[in-house]
């Protein structure tokens, strides 16, 4: 485990370079992405994966909890948003809050019966879990629409009182969830920096002795699993609108294992930024590579294989065995604030 | 009522064994390696298609030579898909087993997600070679077909499949308890490093193992066939049955795994005589009751997994 780790100071600062530059490429994405040979929508949908990959970071890199189940949340946040815009008040604010609300009610009560769980058990019941999610919404066909999904969610205006804009242009989605995007990762960021965080991290390193300290596992697993629920049900929110529809093949086994994949090709395990790392990866790669052949997901799946096998510690721990090589002597090597600094 | 019900519990029964079958080898691969498999579906579906190449000219052997041979009774070659597809996939597996050797030693969530990214190139691998589509395997005559006895209809094929993987577990059971090699896979299960310590070559033993769980994973693929039909998704439809078996009958017990077999079988078939639809999700209910309430499952012991 000695490589795993993150940094071990923490930090008081709310704003670190890293996070500057994270911010400077995503406020002005929209203005470049198209002179490199990609599309507007996928800016979109990228952001909307960093807010949920970095909400299920918290689980899996700094809580140790490999949760193979959590596109199921994703979707309940996406079909929770088109429910409470149908049925209840078409209001982007109130929809957004109740698909939050929602995924963190429901997985507050799946946290119930998995906060108690270790290690490989706890995978194998985040399985069971996502799995019973992923067939009632594709049998209860009246609420969720089953296999054809849940149509015509619309993208509502962002009304802040006296002005309102309209989002029905990518861009214009793009900066609402950009904003959403600070205040996550601010937040994240904090928390990750906090006492909370500090617990968590222990607990993945040795779960008795924390409990020995007087800190209660359960307690932190469930509040860990119940808030990182809650933000997968805010990107599942912001995805029924970018998709204008909410569709049950992302609360799936594959999508579930694939969030995994995403998290740790990117070097979750070792930084704060890691998660981000692994969308853009992701996301770039199937559309380069899927230009390219049909078969795209093999070749990733062969590169992934590839980072297990050799560079555990994913893009975020290559970028810091290199910097950690430049400057061996003069300082330890590791922080996860210089890691994303690369990207 | 219950007499309406016997064709399901057989249907039930059939399903169950071979989940147990595909279970058992997935818990050797546990026991030895410290690995959770996540592959072992897609080593299901690959002895699949291995048994379609071996059966009929649509499985993409179209070579003008082998046209005499796919002549031959359907007898013949049923058997021959028998002993071939399973090593194939051992072979894979063996090729498996050499790249997970780096993750040994290290969080056991890194053997499971090499696992997963194996799990997803097969996968995709096979759609490359044989595509989409859904085969039929061809099925001896013998087996094929069903009965009337009383007012039901029994399907002899289940029978069949039923009574095939009592035997294979009985054979199992009979290699792994009264062998010298059994006796040594067990070892390595309880404790790996003491085997080696006594001066058994660990890093063979592995190989071979993790070669054996495939082959068994084939062979309920190849039985399994003709049930669900040959589609690339079929790995991940196998897939959790299996954990599902491991996790409610214990880790590291071999009859506690046949019994969770049959009784994950018995309520899948079950449920689906009344509610086809909700079959699967019988299953995860099922678990998440034994779990919730015997955290070993049925029979388990502490093991590796909850480190």
């Amino acid at each position: 485990m000695q490589a795993m780790e993150y940094d071990k100071k923490q930090t008081a600062a709310w704003i670190t370079p890293p996070m500057l530059i994270a911010f400077a490429v995503f406020a002005t994405l929209p203005l470049w992405i198209e002179t490199v040979g990609l599309y507007e929508y996928l800016a979109v949908e990228v952001l909307i994966w960093v807010i949920f990959a970095m909400g299920f970071n918290l689980l899996l890199g700094y809580g140790g909890l490999p949760s193979f189940g959590h596109g199921a949340f994703f979707g309940i946040g996406a079909y929770a948003f088109g429910l409470a815009q149908f049925n209840v008040w078409a209001n982007l604010w109130f929809c957004l809050a109740a698909a939050i609300f929602v995924t963190a009610v429901i997985g507050g009560i799946a946290a119930l019966f998995l906060s108690h769980r270790r290690g490989i058990y706890f995978a194998l019941m985040t399985i069971a879990v996502g799995q019973i999610f992923y067939f009632i919404a594709s049998k209860w066909t009246t609420v969720t629409g089953g296999e054809d999904g849940m149509l015509n969610i619309k993208r509502l205006p962002v009304d802040f009182g006296l002005v309102e804009f309209s989002i029905k242009s990518n861009v214009g989605l793009y900066y609402l969830t950009f904003g959403l995007f600070v205040v996550v990762t601010l937040l994240l960021w904090r928390l990750t920096n906090s006492p909370y965080g500090r617990v968590l991290r222990a607990m993945k390193q040795n779960e008795t002795r924390v409990a020995f300290i007087g800190y209660s596992p359960r307690l932190y697993k469930w509040s860990v699993f119940t808030l990182s629920c809650a933000i997968a049900g805010l990107a599942g929110g912001l995805f029924a609108m970018a998709q204008e529809g909410a569709y049950i093949n992302i609360m799936s086994l594959q999508w579930s294992g694939t969030i995994v994949l995403i998290v740790l090709i990117g070097g979750g395990f070792v930084s704060f930024w890691g998660p981000l790392l692994g969308v853009i990866f992701y996301f770039v790669s199937r559309d380069v590579l899927g230009a390219y052949t049909d078969t795209w997901l093999l070749w990733f799946g062969l590169i992934f294989m590839g980072l297990v096998m050799f560079k555990p510690d994913g893009l975020a721990g290559i970028w810091r065995d290199y910097i950690g090589g430049r400057k061996a002597k003069s300082e330890q090597s590791g922080n996860p604030a210089t890691v994303a600094s690369g990207r | 009522m219950l007499y309406d019900l016997i064709p399901h519990i057989i249907n039930g029964l059939a399903l169950g064994l071979l989940f147990a079958l595909l279970a058992l080898g997935f818990m050797l691969i546990i026991g030895v390696m410290e690995v959770i498999n996540l592959a072992h579906g897609s080593l299901f579906a690959l002895g699949a298609y291995i048994a379609l190449v071996v059966m009929t000219p649509d499985g993409g052997l179209p070579f003008a030579f082998m046209q005499p041979y796919y002549d031959l009774p359907v007898i013949p070659r049923y058997i021959i898909a028998l002993i071939v597809g399973p090593i194939v996939v051992g072979v894979v597996g063996m090729g498996l087993e050499i790249c997970l050797r780096r993750t040994y030693g290290k969080d056991p969530l890194y053997g499971l997600l090499l696992t997963f990214g194996a799990a997803m190139v097969l996968e995709e691998g096979i759609r490359e070679i044989w595509g989409s589509s859904e085969y039929a395997l061809p099925i001896p005559r013998g087996i094929s077909g069903g009965f009337i006895a009383g007012d039901l209809i029994y399907s002899n094929y289940r029978i069949y499949a039923a009574i095939f993987s009592a035997a294979m577990i009985g054979v199992l059971w009979v290699f792994l308890n009264k062998t010298p090699y059994g006796a040594v896979i067990k070892a390595g299960a309880h404790d790996s490093e003491m085997v080696r310590a006594l001066g058994y070559n660990l890093k063979r033993l592995r190989l071979y193992v993790f070669a054996f769980g495939a082959a068994l994973a084939a062979i309920a693929g190849i039985i399994m066939a003709p049930i669900w039909g040959i589609r690339p998704v079929v790995g991940v439809d196998a897939v959790v049955p299996a954990f599902v078996v491991i996790v409610l009958g214990g880790v590291g017990s071999f009859w506690g795994s046949v019994s969770a077999g049959i009784l994950v079988g018995l309520v899948v078939g079950l449920t689906a005589a009344f509610l086809t639809d909700w079959s699967l999700l019988s299953m995860y209910l099922l678990l998440l009751a034994v779990v919730t309430f015997r955290a070993r499952g049925l029979a388990g012991k502490a093991s590796v997994l909850e480190a």
